[in-house]
């Protein structure tokens, strides 16, 4: 975590640079950060939830290494961008004539969405679970994580979809679209069970 | 949510050979008196990333610095072990040798290495953090070879639940408890060891 331009910054201060109109950070940082959150509150409910779960101790274990893992990706991702962009805007420019410089960035720009999906799988499926198994009294915020995690592969998924390198049964699309599926199903059981 | 990274080579996924789990500290240096060079070799590779870590992330030695006292430490406990009483205690003597020689290291060297920016509180810390990362190495090497593989998959090489599943054949559903419950088995481990 350390010397991470984004996790070194205070959320109100990384809050008003998402929002300052430049390219990045962007959506991309932004579903790295609600995956993250999610797996915060899947530790949060299995800590609460040492006494009546077996399992808790070990699954906050693992949504800590999923958080450790995922969180990064809110930079790693505005980097990648915003090397496509500049690719991109130097061959609308013509200030470069390598398409194959471009269309390397905007594949290298699917690779940390692609990460992001699958740690957001594993965060909802860890959040499904304390959902069913955790303490009573946070099984609710389990289920609300489910779904943050959830909306972090559909978005990551998305962005996957509409890279201009990316065409349909690409397979990274294939396997994000996959992840967005299993976090969503989780999601749903997770709410099911919530209730 | 930092994570202590041990200098180990890519291929290397960390588990111990049959002798290191066979053996404990104190059988090693038993053998290692009575001149057995295959457990000379064992001792060394037990220990190496343990000295190296102390060299590189406990004091910032660069990387020439910390090859020397790698081979001082090891020519030292060779022609030193019969001084060691406690044949158990191995590894804090091995980690007390290293700290001493990269302070040798250091005080010799006049120069000024990174590691003097760094409080001796930050240093205690960080040397701390390497001894824990041992003692679970050591823990994780007692568990049965399925824990092993499945700690080391999702901890030490960040694969997720679904490629788990499909490289082990096992069902994607029960990854995450399989892991919990061979993270209660290391935690056990590690408190028996306590």
């Amino acid at each position: 975590m350390h010397g991470d331009e984004y996790l070194d910054l205070k959320l109100g201060d990384f809050l008003e640079r998402l929002g300052a109109g430049t390219p990045a950070p962007g959506s991309g940082s932004a579903s790295a950060l609600t995956v993250a959150f999610a797996a915060g509150v899947v530790v949060m409910v299995a800590r609460r939830s040492e006494d009546s779960w077996e399992d808790a101790a070990g699954i906050a274990a693992q949504a800590l290494a999923l958080q450790a893992k995922v969180a990064p990706l809110a930079l790693a991702d505005a980097r990648v961008w915003e090397e496509a962009l500049d690719a991109l805007d130097a061959v609308r420019n013509e200030r470069s004539t390598s398409n194959g410089d471009l269309e390397h960035k905007l594949d290298l720009s699917t690779t940390v969405p692609l990460q992001i999906a699958e740690s957001a799988a594993d965060t909802a499926s860890l959040a499904a679970l304390a959902a069913e198994l955790g303490d009573g009294t946070y099984r609710s915020d389990a289920a609300a994580a489910a779904v943050l995690a959830a909306a972090g592969a559909s978005a990551a998924a998305h962005l996957i979809a509409v890279n201009l390198t990316v065409k349909e049964g690409d397979r990274r699309l294939v396997r994000a679209r996959a992840n967005a599926e299993q976090a969503a199903d989780a999601a749903a059981r997770a709410l099911d069970s919530a209730r | 949510m930092r994570r202590l990274v041990l200098s180990t080579p890519p291929d290397d996924r960390g588990y111990m050979s049959t002798m290191a789990i066979a053996l404990s500290d104190a059988e090693l240096v038993q053998r290692c008196r009575a001149g057995d060079l295959d457990a000379w070799n064992e001792l060394v590779e037990r220990f190496s990333r343990y000295v190296y870590a102390i060299c590189t992330q406990g004091f910032r030695l660069p990387q020439s610095d910390a090859e020397d006292v790698f081979q001082e430490v090891f020519t030292r406990v060779y022609t030193r072990l019969d001084t060691l009483r406690d044949e158990s205690a191995l590894r804090p003597w091995i980690g007390q040798l290293t700290r001493r020689l990269c302070m040798d290291t250091i005080a010799a060297s006049g120069r000024m290495q990174p590691a003097a920016h760094i409080e001796p509180e930050g240093r205690e810390r960080t040397l701390d953090e390497v001894e824990e990362a041992f003692a679970v190495r050591e823990a994780l090497a007692e568990l049965s070879e399925p824990c092993q593989e499945m700690l080391d998959r999702f901890f030490a090489r960040d694969e997720s639940y679904r490629t788990i599943s499909s490289e082990l054949d096992l069902p994607s559903g029960t990854i995450a408890s399989r892991i919990s419950r061979c993270l209660r088995q290391l935690r056990q481990q590690l408190e028996g060891k306590k």
